[in-house]
């Protein structure tokens, strides 16, 4: 469970900042898919969060809910999308891939079954719509030192964090404002008292998202979280100029195009 | 029930983590005004003022006759103010909001009954109102769109998915996850995280007490059987829960559309595809494929297509206490002339499930046996499906020379 942590910490030492980039596995297909992440992965982003894509996901705003719809079009199944982006994080051992899914997947194939088929190169599971309390569920992703990454909100009561922070593992998922993923348009308030709050109550890694999509977005997390967490505007870059684009964007990002 | 939202394996609470607080303050708030005495109280009293309740248990003569087998009697909560049982939610759920001191409500609606019921509410305590409503379904269901705009609402188009029920509720609990701090989400069945499935069919309830009076004081005895449709389940667990210790045998009627094909029907029962699952918040019975998609469903009535339905009726047919069986477009289609041309009422499409699945069952029934249907709301909203349904050409012409004459003015 530690070595998420410790490859972050050991990052850390010399970047500002880390970056999180998120793509929807089998969008706009499967290989086009993979033909990204393996871009990403190339161009150095240090964690890959790869969504299984679900029906109904309402932790997510609209760019990432159509994506899911489409990718849903190509038969898309957990174990092969699991296969598939093992090879890549073999492949890729200076990076770290973690598979984020709805709950409704992952209890139809089996948290146990899950669990055989992800160890070991998957280096987390993000699950938004498991809350800590239902934790037990995933036992068997723990027995194999795969960690949830769990997730904070703004607003969130001070015991609840700490009853999260005492659970983690890897690093803590803090959503950076309220609402779904993508949503730019609400300023993120009071982003330093609330990553201080955290930090205050646990040493794991932060890692955040919802609504990351500029270079300066990235730039005001720098040294006061760990990771930045970017999904839609990726996509959005994708959809303005394919998979160029996407490359593009994430230079800019990184703030390595100069 | 249990404290923690259980039914059996059914229920709890599977949110995105920025609803924690929101969804225990309901938790608490709810749990407040149950054993407050006075807004139980004012419940009753908007029940009873503004929505016309009690409303009646009638007896069909003509239909029994015609069936040939037991005595039918429908309970009528298409009299309802809004024409259907939504009614008695929204008053619970709105007066709530409003104890909570929220200033806005959000729903989502399938066939738009919940939709106008919202809206309606809404109006009379001065919240403001957005309803979400499938692409798909405001197609079908155009008519309740224009009233929930005449009444103030703002309704919001959900053209992602399949554009139906299901899509609407995500697109609320998205909408929800950015608004809670002055938004009270209104949901209009059985389902969703705790407390709603409690809570709703609580409010609902009010059904099934009532009929308990009336049947004894009617006919002298509690009734053999009662029949109501599912689609989340709000009207047929507020029409059972009151007689779940009695010896009435409880049956609902799912949506069984086009046939038993995936895609075509909305049987969160008896169907390979319907399988426990975790989604939109609660853990239940949904339509779904061997990846844990959720699939999409089909009914002639919009407010039967959804693909999950309330854990308490999942758990309550896994413990055989209640039957359920389902019935087709077609079915449904006859059941409605059945009752319209035998008794002088036109049921939405949604209850006449439950009127074909109960006038089926009463035919091996015997004269002294006493069924209830459940008639869940009025069919005014479903002229323009019924037209079609029936391939009524002079409904098409009066449409086509009212446009004309629109054009022309
Ligand atoms: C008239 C009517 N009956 C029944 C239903 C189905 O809902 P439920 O199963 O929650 O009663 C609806 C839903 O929109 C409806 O409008």
């Amino acid at each position: 469970m530690k070595q998420l942590t410790s490859f972050i910490q050991r990052k850390r030492e010399s970047q500002p900042i880390l970056l999180m980039t998120h793509v929807v596995y089998g969008y706009p297909t499967i290989p086009e898919s993979l033909e990204i992440m393996e871009m990403l992965l190339k161009e150095g982003v240090e964690l890959l969060e790869v969504q299984f894509p679900f029906s109904d996901p309402v932790a997510d705003g609209p760019v990432i809910t159509e994506a899911c719809h489409v990718a849903l079009e190509q038969k898309v199944t957990l174990n092969q999308c699991i296969e598939d982006i093992s090879v890549l994080a073999s492949t890729y051992p200076e990076s770290r891939v973690l598979l984020m899914s709805y709950l409704n997947p992952l209890i139809q194939i089996g948290f146990d079954h899950l669990a055989e088929k992800l160890s070991p190169s998957i280096s987390g599971m993000i699950i938004p719509d498991l809350p800590i309390d239902h934790k037990a569920l995933a036992t068997p992703l723990n027995d194999k030192e795969i960690p949830i990454i769990w997730i904070v909100t703004p607003g969130m009561e001070p015991s609840r964090i700490q009853k999260i922070a005492d659970q983690a593992a890897g690093m803590l998922y803090c959503v950076s404002r309220a609402g779904v993923t993508g949503q730019t348009n609400s300023p993120i308030d009071s982003l330093e008292s609330y990553l201080n709050s955290i930090r205050a109550l646990t040493q794991l890694p932060l890692a955040v998202g919802f609504g990351i999509s500029t270079r300066e977005d990235i730039a005001m997390l720098e040294n006061k979280a760990d990771v930045a967490i970017v999904g839609s505007a990726l996509l959005r870059a994708f959809h303005a100029g394919g998979i160029q684009q996407v490359k593009r964007s994430l230079l800019e990002l990184k703030g390595s195009n100069a | 029930m249990r404290d923690d939202g259980y039914f059996g394996q059914y229920g709890g609470s599977y949110i995105p983590e920025i609803l924690f607080n929101s969804q225990q303050q309901l938790l608490k708030e709810y749990r407040s005004a149950m054993a407050d005495s006075a807004f139980i109280e004012q419940v009753q009293q908007e029940m009873q003022e503004y929505s016309g309740r009690p409303t009646p248990l009638t007896h069909c003569a003509r239909l029994s006759a015609q069936i040939g087998g037991a005595q039918i009697y429908l309970k009528r909560e298409d009299l309802n103010h809004s024409g259907a049982h939504k009614m008695n939610n929204v008053i619970g759920q709105g007066l709530l909001a409003k104890r909570m001191g929220k200033t806005r409500i959000i729903a989502e609606t399938g066939a738009g009954q919940h939709g106008v019921a919202s809206a309606l509410v809404a109006a009379r305590l001065g919240l403001e109102c957005t309803v979400y409503m499938g692409a798909h379904d405001i197609e079908r269901q155009y008519p309740n769109v224009f009233w929930m705009k005449q009444l103030g609402a703002t309704v919001i188009p959900v053209t992602t998915g399949a554009a139906t029920l299901k899509d609407a509720l995500d697109e609320a609990m998205r909408d929800w996850s950015a608004s809670y701090d002055d938004t009270y989400y209104l949901i209009g069945t059985s389902c969703g995280c705790a407390p709603y499935p409690e809570m709703v069919s609580g409010f609902q309830s009010v059904i099934g007490h009532e009929v308990k009076t009336q049947a004894l004081k009617q006919f002298g005895q509690l009734p053999d059987k009662i029949y109501a449709c599912v689609g989340g389940g709000s009207n047929a667990c507020g029409i059972f829960m009151p007689f779940l210790e009695d010896s009435t045998e409880l049956v609902g009627v799912e949506a069984g559309g086009r046939g038993p094909q995936v895609g075509d029907h909305a049987c969160r029962f008896n169907t390979p595809q319907a399988r426990f699952g975790i989604a939109q918040g609660f853990s239940t019975r949904f339509l779904q494929d061997d990846q844990g998609q959720l699939l999409p469903t089909h009914s002639i009535s919009a407010g039967l297509d959804y693909v999950g339905v309330s854990p308490i009726l999942a758990d309550l047919a896994d413990r055989g206490e209640v039957r359920m069986i389902s019935a087709t477009d077609e079915e449904v289609m006859t059941a409605f002339s059945q009752l319209a041309k035998n008794e002088g009422i036109i049921p939405a499409l949604e209850s006449s499930h439950a009127v074909a699945g109960g006038l089926r069952e009463a035919a091996t029934l015997s004269p002294d046996q006493h069924i209830v249907i459940n008639l869940s709301g009025r069919g005014d909203k479903d002229l323009f499906n019924i037209a079609r349904a029936l391939n009524d050409q002079p409904f098409n012409t009066f449409l086509r020379t009212y446009l004309d004459e629109e054009e022309n003015r």
